[in-house]
């Protein structure tokens, strides 16, 4: 069993970031979109905490373009068709709200 | 075999419509006899404290819906023991009897044992 | 259910929206949908909610130099006969209401009309047993 975990807020002075990682399965993935793709700013404490974590990470790659950031090698750009295959591959698709 | 649906409800009761509208998805699924489960994850477990006076901001009292939904068929309540203890709220003295506590990987196994989640 | 069984099979989604027009999740929403039908798969329903049911206000006024939500749901709904369903509870307590409803309470403003129906929550949970895929939009 595995979940596909969707955020889209900016981690900082929001908590999803946080509670998400805490109940993380092994199997499940996270996806960054949105706001949330300031988690990749290079030198942060949520990139550092991301980069330690090792989760399955991927990331919109319309929100990195947009925001000038680029993809970590322990994360993975996808675009809509990848984002539609990844929410296949998972049991379940948990949108943090 | 229906399909069942875990909502993790993150808002505080008046912080909005998220609350209400999260258990009136709950109590819909309950009327039409479905299997629900109901988290309070962050701030969702401000929903449980007891002595709320709603009307002190005129605002509809939760908690009533709460204590209804057994009557909907909805008995599997559950709480994070993390977002209760960074709240400092007891467990011990919810508003709500009957409600699961706990933790981290367990809620994580939780959300592995329910078909769809919504996180509200 | 392995994954390897359901790649290259049509999947149903059911995909909930929760945020605003203006909201950069209900874009995102619109291109996820467009993107499920073209990898080939159905979309089950369309469920507003919360703020979501301002997607189907035909009264919103988009800036010309601006994308227009509202209506590229409304053309992308028809155009696939996609069955779009407005939360009828959420749309009331946000002013979003079809003829029926605007007769009912005496309002002069209509703003739901075709291809969106207000309907109750039974809907979504309807979607959501029929569907594959649960797929949530909002927030951020």
């Amino acid at each position: 069993m595995s979940t596909l975990h969707v955020l889209s807020h900016s981690p900082f002075g929001d908590n999803r970031l946080a509670s998400c990682l805490r109940l993380l399965g092994n199997q499940d993935a996270l996806l960054l979109c949105g706001d949330a793709t300031y988690a990749l700013q290079p030198g942060s404490p949520p990139f550092e905490v991301l980069q330690a974590a090792g989760v399955n990470l991927f990331v919109l790659a319309e929100d990195l373009q947009a925001r000038a950031l680029d993809t970590p090698d322990w994360a993975e750009a996808i675009n809509y068709s990848g984002f539609v295959e990844l929410s296949i591959e998972h049991d379940k698709v948990n949108t943090w709200l | 075999m229906a399909k069942s649906l875990l909502l993790i409800s993150r808002q505080a009761p008046w912080s909005g419509p998220g609350a209400r509208e999260a258990l009136d998805i709950v109590l819909a699924g309950g009327a039409f006899d479905l299997p629900i489960g109901l988290l309070f994850l962050d701030d969702g477990v401000f929903q449980l404290t007891s002595g709320q006076n709603a009307k002190a901001v005129q605002q509809k009292d939760l908690s009533a819906n709460l204590q209804a939904l057994p009557m909907f068929g909805v008995e599997d309540l559950f709480l994070c023991a993390a977002s209760a203890a960074e709240r400092g709220i007891a467990t011990d003295a919810l508003a709500l009897g009957e409600v699961k506590v706990l933790t981290a990987p367990d809620i994580a196994a939780l959300i592995d044992r329910y078909d769809q989640v919504i996180t509200l | 259910m392995a994954a390897v069984l359901l790649i290259g099979s049509v999947m149903k989604f059911a995909i909930a929206l929760f945020s605003a027009a203006h909201a950069p999740s209900s874009r995102r929403a619109l291109l996820f949908a467009q993107a499920a039908l073209a990898s080939g798969h159905e979309i089950v329903r369309l469920f507003f909610y919360q703020d979501g049911v301002y997607n189907a206000a035909s009264s919103v006024v988009t800036p010309q130099d601006e994308q227009d939500l509202p209506q590229q749901w409304r053309a992308f709904v028809s155009d696939n006969r996609l069955d779009g369903v407005v939360c009828i509870a959420a749309a009331l307590r946000r002013g979003v209401l079809n003829d029926e409803e605007a007769q009912r309470y005496q309002r002069s403003a209509v703003s739901v009309e075709a291809p969106w129906a207000l309907s109750g929550l039974g809907q979504l949970h309807d979607a959501i047993q029929d569907a594959d895929r649960l797929i949530c939009f909002g927030g951020a």
